[in-house]
């Protein structure tokens, strides 16, 4: 049943595994990856398609409970503020539903807890991530334009920004009037040719499939290049479910079992293994792999593996303006965003902060579900509404807190009878002020903008786009799961990059520090290779 | 990446719901939409009731077909045939649409007026307990605005283009000279 041994074997082909297997593939390292879902064929993207809004909201939901693919598991919410977790079981993982906000970190997000007195500090800072959030700008194709005052000094990005359409310059004369800061938005969208991708051509609605592949989606950056970039190129098995890591007799991880698209039980054997499943199945992998050793899971000594799940304090903020806004194009990570409010202000009654980012109005099918009536007053309220639109999306930053947490749930099981998830999830007192703080504001520039009106959807429930935090990093083996090179503190050749890995979150779309920490772990990794074997 | 619901009404996930979740039933049934088609639940009788229930739900008006023009009662009907669960909870509401209408009205829903077919509505959507109205509006707002005919017009009236979705587009680019303010602020990111 099992192969020979390879040098590394990554679980999960998401953001953080197709980062992790194109570095260590290039040095020539033999890398198998065990993916439960599979690629994502271009037919099955909703915008190829006229129906595209309908296909979202069947086949193309965000929700794993909706769209039921075979490689997904059921996902259970519970807590005060129970969250609509948004994942994508696929090669790609959920970049393949993103829309592309490529920020960094901040320094301060690094430190809240030597700055704030809230949530940890991370092992790292960000200076030892600069360099590691360059690689993966140019490996991805990150568009955008180096010199905000709000960031430390960077080198230029590798593509130019993206169109700021008529949104992006009501915002602009807003942020100009209201004398707050702004600047074009990174986002992970080829605005130019780049790397054999074509160029974003403003189809709009970038969540529901870019069918040229302009959208940096791992699938079509990291992977592609994954395949090819070793001798025979990184072993990516799709539809190969992890059913439990396996130990050998000193403890150390001896690689994984898994069932193949037929259903067979397999084993890959390797001298590394690394978890990066994201933030709700890194800690199912982990929780399901059980033994005398390691009783509650796998990784856990500190009780830390599923705890401090955060996703971020997001909304959207729509204004309606008297005039057409061309809402049918452009792209949806953001064209214009403003930090104004990021950093933690001593005026305010909570700490850390958050970021708006201005995106066209909705497409008639999710417009009509949001706001028009039925009956005879519907048609007036799709006409006052459609294509008047200009949309903020809010994102804050949530803070750690250990009840906040993920769980295996066996009263819903996955196709191969594997326990599901559980989430249970409250906003705290300090989320919940930053959340209204930060309508707030949307609602403020909005209305600096010009709208005639302004609508939000509320912070709860959860928008659970960034699940973070479940087997987080740190330098104390009590309260954490890995140390700062991402090595389990309990198991010597096994780490966990991913999502998980995050002590904090920031107050930004988390894909490009989840990737920074995948490339930097991977570096680690042949750093060590004498150590590892 | 779920825009389209509406918050109020929105639930999570929650193991030992009794009620049918439609939103989680349809998630893999795929109906074509612009298919002539007929029907294959619901009978002739209460094929009528519901074409004149979605046609409430979104009447025509001006160059706007009605929903019912569009063929969103038969892609409802499609779509609980692709869900057997979704089945009866269809057929109890047109039932339950009808027998509202002859208490109130004396009459079949289909051959009553728009004012007593709302007044129907309403009294069904309040007193709902199988979310059966949310499924029927729903799947009626997803026939119509994916339609080429309604999406065509909605083009002509309000200069919305739907083809740029799938064919693409053009926009100025940045006009970097607008970051002039931004570029004399000094660094005012926090220091670590």
């Amino acid at each position: 049943m099992a192969d020979e041994e390879r040098d590394v074997l990554i679980v999960g082909a998401g953001a953080a595994g197709g980062a992790m297997a194109w570095s260590l593939s290039r040095r020539k390292v033999d890398v198998v990856c065990l993916e439960q879902g599979d690629w994502v064929p271009p037919a099955m993207l909703p915008k190829n398609h006229l129906d595209w809004e309908v296909r979202a909201r069947r086949s193309w939901s965000p929700s794993p409970n909706i769209r039921q693919w075979p490689s997904d598991y059921p996902v259970a919410s519970y807590g005060d503020d129970p969250i609509s977790v948004f994942i994508y079981n696929a090669v790609g993982g959920s970049t393949i539903g993103y829309a592309g906000n490529f920020w960094r970190f901040a320094p301060s997000d690094f430190r809240v807890r030597s700055l704030d007195g809230v949530g940890v500090d991370w092992p790292i800072g960000y200076e030892e991530m600069a360099p590691y959030y360059t690689i993966n700008e140019r490996e991805m194709g990150v568009a955008g334009l180096a010199g905000d005052p709000w960031s430390p000094s960077r080198e230029p990005l590798p593509l130019p920004p993206a169109p700021l359409g008529p949104h992006g310059r009501l915002m602009i004369d807003a942020c100009e009037r209201l004398g707050w800061q702004w600047w074009p938005t990174e986002q992970a969208i080829a605005t130019r040719p780049y790397d054999g991708r074509p160029a974003c051509d403003l189809k709009g609605f970038c969540p529901f499939g870019c069918p040229q592949g302009a959208l940096a989606t791992v699938d079509v950056t990291y992977w592609r290049k994954a395949l090819k970039s070793a001798r025979n190129g990184v072993d990516l098995r799709t539809n190969a479910r992890v059913r439990e890591i396996t130990l050998h007799p000193d403890g150390r991880a001896k690689g994984a079992l898994y069932y193949d698209g037929e259903g067979r039980l397999q084993e890959v054997r390797a001298k590394v293994v690394v978890v990066a499943a994201g933030g709700l199945g890194t800690p199912r992998v982990l929780l399901h792999s059980t033994s005398a050793r390691h009783p509650d899971g796998l990784a856990n000594s500190s009780g830390m593996v599923g705890k401090n799940l955060m996703v971020h304090v997001q909304t959207f903020a729509i204004g309606r303006f008297a005039q057409p806004l061309q809402g049918w194009q452009g792209t949806w990570g953001g064209a214009v965003s403003t930090r104004q409010f990021y950093e933690t202000d001593p005026a305010n009654d909570f700490v850390r902060g958050f970021v708006l980012s201005i995106n066209p109005g909705w497409s008639p099918l999710n417009l009509a579900l949001q706001v028009a009536p039925w009956g005879a007053e519907h048609h007036a309220a799709m006409d006052a509404h459609l294509n008047h639109e200009a949309t903020l999306f809010c994102c804050g930053e949530d803070l750690p807190d250990s009840r906040n947490r993920v769980e295996l749930d066996w009263d819903s099981l996955d196709a191969h009878g594997l326990p599901g998830v559980k989430t249970f999830y409250a906003f705290d007192d300090n989320s919940t002020k930053l959340g209204a703080a930060m309508i707030g504001r949307a609602r403020e520039l909005l209305d600096a903008a010009g709208a005639v009106s302004v609508r939000d959807f509320g912070v709860s429930p959860p928008l659970g786009w960034h699940l973070m935090g479940t087997a987080r990093m740190g330098d104390d083996p009590a309260t954490s799961v890995t140390d700062a090179d991402n090595r389990v503190h309990d198991v010597p050749n096994l780490f966990i990059a991913d999502s998980s890995s995050l002590p904090t979150g920031g107050g930004v779309n988390p894909t490009s520090t989840i990737q920074a920490v995948a490339l930097r772990c991977a570096e680690r990794i042949w750093e060590m290779r004498g150590e590892l074997g | 990446m779920a825009y389209d619901w509406r918050k109020e009404e929105y639930e999570v996930t929650r193991p030992g719901r009794t009620r049918i979740d439609y939103r989680q039933e349809i998630g893999r049934a795929h109906v074509p939409i612009g298919v002539e088609r007929g029907f294959t639940v619901v009978d002739a009788e209460r094929a009528e009731t519901l074409r004149a229930w979605v046609s409430a739900l979104i009447p025509a008006a001006g160059e706007r077909p009605a929903a019912e023009e569009v063929g969103a009662a038969e892609y409802i009907d499609a779509t609980v045939f692709l869900t057997p669960r979704l089945r009866g909870v269809l057929l109890d509401a047109v039932d339950a649409v009808d027998r509202i209408a002859s208490e109130m009205v004396g009459e079949r829903f289909a051959v009553t007026g728009p004012a007593e077919q709302e007044a129907v509505l309403r009294a069904f959507e309040a007193n709902d307990p199988l979310d059966a109205f949310p499924m029927v509006r729903d799947l009626t707002y997803e026939a119509y605005y994916a339609h080429p005919r309604v999406l065509e017009v909605l083009e002509r009236e309000t200069g919305w283009r739907y083809e740029i979705a799938i064919s693409g587009g053009e926009l100025e680019p940045l006009d970097e000279h607008l970051l002039a303010r931004m570029r004399e602020v000094p660094a005012r990111y926090r220091k670590v």
